[in-house]
């Protein structure tokens, strides 16, 4: 009897503490999102779900959406086809190897709107540094304006979220790699494995845990990620780089509409809490398979 | 041992923190936008004399970007937390209004008081007839030119029309530089079109209350800017570029013209000191029409304040003539008081002189809910344009969403 309660007493206070910590503000979001609200965050008369269709009746609001399932899949694909190549690399012992772990992991150490400052200015069109250098190297006869058009900036902004993701994502896999034992490897080589037989055989499979982690944390982070896209261009020009935080930002502290912000974020919360709900199921059926 | 002081040093640092946020009497609170460098030392040099001057009286000052100024103030209000008095654009003020957020300050505001102000600069200030309240920065927008490049050229003066602002743009070009500076992204996007639309004689509502950018005139001046950045009269990739990129070609002497405030003034005497330029009145449409922006930026008292009497007190400082100066000067702004326009730093100033020149034709944000919004219509509408998109078909679109604001 004592035996079956005790974890749960146990467990309690760890989730008294998550429930004010994520149930208060969800149900504070419900709150605004549901009602007629000031740009003070007053709140007036309930109005149902008014706030929701005004949101997905918006075309701005819907090109959002998608354009932030294309950056969070770039990005996130992006970060994990370059981070695999370069933990192996990093796992593998060479002089220097300390020196090169550190370099990777640098970016990492930098805040993420100082990086996307800093890219802004190389990437400025007259006086950047990438322009200068393209230049120099003779690849382009005429300055490209980087940020003016999505059709360049959009590029840009997911290239440099992948650069900022990689550090973290590498070193989920380090961990991974080395905890796989070097035996199996020799034993591979004695029965005559190539290197990408190797890696097919032993390597991904046994690193696939990390790389669930890794995809469900990076998805997490990637999706929410603020400053990249607002530092560089703000979501424009005409919100055509918005993502849903920068269009959440402009909803609620631009033009003071605070209950459709709330639903926007509601609507994010409930989009990270299926995908991760979905994809923590089928890695975890893959792996008891 | 060394980790429990830690942790003893950490507790007691965040107890610190949560005694320390109950107001003591006597304790006047500022939230101060920050216009530049000098906006902290400027206000911590008020501190010092005010509190010696008025003992018992502290000051405690927020000093705040001016990017993330509306954030802060909306999330301290809804928190309760905000504090007595705050710096606010003006063009905020009537949701501050509305929402009962700000006190009116008329019943402190005496006769001699309200004399010391500049009338245009105090009545966007003033609501229903009561005030606010009081413009502590203004502003107005003139065309700077770069004399070098002009002489170079070889034209004689700064354009009075958009026609000649046209033809002189071709001759700077000819010469390698950008001929008219176009700004067309973030802060500011949608005034940079008002230069254009005003000296077509249309404004941002029309007399019945709509919007006018579904005018033929509105259309023009879009038309105006769109058929430069085809001929390659402005800087290029002009979406990329904010108000202090364009500012920045300026002072690099790439760019002929540009328009924006008298701040720039400073900043050139500062960072580029062998600069030759001139200062001009923003050009006139085909009927002599011009419009040049106007802004100021109000500090407001707030109504929930525990402790206005002594708010007060600070503000009577502030707009003292000796204040105003130190500040206006200091931050490149336009006198707001009359006694210090007469100072001679004003008078003898040529450049001040063609902003103050043009306050005449200064237009206002105009006031009314939603104002924020119709903005962003306005300048996501212009980027559209200057990407190549039809002038005709966005300002259409556009008018019909602000016409939907307008209607709430």
């Amino acid at each position: 009897m004592q035996s079956r309660t005790l974890p749960y007493l146990l467990t309690l206070p760890s989730l008294f503490l998550a429930a004010i910590v994520i149930f208060w503000p969800v149900w504070d979001l419900i709150q605004i999102s549901t009602h007629d609200v000031n740009r003070f965050g007053q709140l007036r008369e309930f109005s149902g779900l008014a706030n929701f269709t005004e949101l997905f009746a918006d075309p701005d609001f819907i090109a959002a959406l998608w354009r932030t399932g294309l950056w969070t899949v770039l990005v996130v694909g992006g970060a994990l086809l370059l981070s695999v190549p370069v933990a192996m690399i990093l796992n593998m012992d060479f002089y220097g190897r300390g020196l090169a772990r550190v370099i990777i992991m640098l970016p990492w150490a930098v805040s993420l709107t100082m990086t996307a400052v800093v890219w802004r200015w190389a990437l400025s069109g007259e006086s950047g540094m990438l322009n200068s250098a393209l230049m120099k190297l003779g690849l382009i006869s005429q300055n490209i304006q980087w940020l003016a058009s999505a059709e360049t900036a959009f590029p840009m902004q997911v290239l440099i979220g992948i650069l900022v993701t990689v550090p973290f994502t590498t070193t989920i896999f380090l961990g991974g790699l080395s905890s796989i034992p070097d035996d199996l490897y020799e034993a591979a080589a004695l029965e005559g494995a190539t290197h990408f037989q190797q890696f097919r055989e032993i390597t991904f499979p046994l690193l696939k845990p990390f790389i669930n982690i890794a995809i469900v944390l990076n998805t997490i982070y990637v999706f929410n990620s603020f400053p990249i896209i607002w530092v560089m261009t703000q979501g424009g020009p005409a919100n055509s780089t918005d993502i849903l935080v920068t269009h959440l930002y402009k909803l609620a502290f631009r033009i003071g509409k605070l209950g459709e912000a709330s639903a926007v974020s509601l609507v994010m919360f409930a989009i990270l809490l299926v995908f991760t709900m979905i994809y923590v199921r089928l890695a975890m059926r893959e792996q008891r398979a | 041992m060394s980790l429990a002081k830690w942790t003893v040093g950490l507790l007691a640092g965040m107890s610190m923190l949560a005694f320390a946020a109950p107001a003591d009497a006597g304790e006047v609170r500022v939230t101060v936008a920050e216009y530049s460098a000098k906006t902290g030392p400027y206000f911590e040099a008020v501190k010092k004399e005010f509190e010696a001057a008025n003992p018992g009286i502290t000051i405690k000052y927020e000093v705040v970007p001016w990017d993330v100024l509306l954030q802060k103030l909306t999330t301290d209000i809804t928190a309760g937390t905000n504090a007595d008095l705050s710096i606010i654009g003006t063009r905020w003020l009537i949701d501050f209004v509305q929402q009962g957020v700000a006190e009116p300050l008329d019943g402190y505001i005496k006769p001699e008081f309200k004399d010391r102000f500049i009338d245009t600069f105090l009545s966007p200030s003033i609501m229903d007839g009561h005030t606010y309240g009081l413009p502590i920065a203004a502003s107005a927008r003139a065309m700077y030119y770069n004399k070098e490049l002009f002489e170079k050229a070889g034209i004689a003066k700064p354009p009075a029309t958009w026609t000649e602002l046209q033809e002189d743009a071709r001759k700077i070009k000819a010469q390698g530089a950008f001929g008219f500076g176009l700004q067309g992204k973030e802060i500011e996007t949608d005034v940079y079109y008002y230069y254009a639309m005003w000296s077509q004689g249309t404004e941002i509502l029309n007399k019945d209350g709509t919007s006018g950018l579904g005018t033929p005139g509105a259309l023009e001046a879009a038309k105006l800017y769109k058929s430069m950045i085809d001929e390659g009269l402005t800087e290029p990739g002009v979406t990329s570029n904010n108000r202090e990129d364009v500012q920045n070609l300026f002072k690099q002497g790439k760019v002929g013209m540009m328009i924006t405030a008298p701040f720039l003034s400073n900043q050139i005497k500062e960072e580029a000191p062998s600069l030759k330029y001139g200062v001009a009145a923003i050009p006139a449409g085909p009927t002599g029409a011009r419009g040049t922006y106007g802004v100021t930026d109000s500090i407001i008292m707030f109504k929930n304040s525990k402790n206005k009497d002594e708010a007060w007190k600070l503000l009577d400082f502030l707009f003292t003539k000796e204040q105003r100066a130190k500040f206006t000067q200091g931050e490149g702004f336009l006198p707001v008081n009359k006694e210090e326009a007469k100072m001679d730093y004003y008078v003898n100033n040529a450049d001040l002189a063609a902003f103050t020149a043009l306050l005449p034709d200064a237009r206002f944000a105009p006031v009314i809910p939603g104002w924020e919004e119709i903005a962003q219509i306005t300048s996501d509408a212009m980027q559209k344009i200057y990407l190549g998109g039809d002038p005709e078909a966005g300002l259409k679109d556009a008018a019909a969403k602000a016409n939907g604001v307008l209607k709430k």
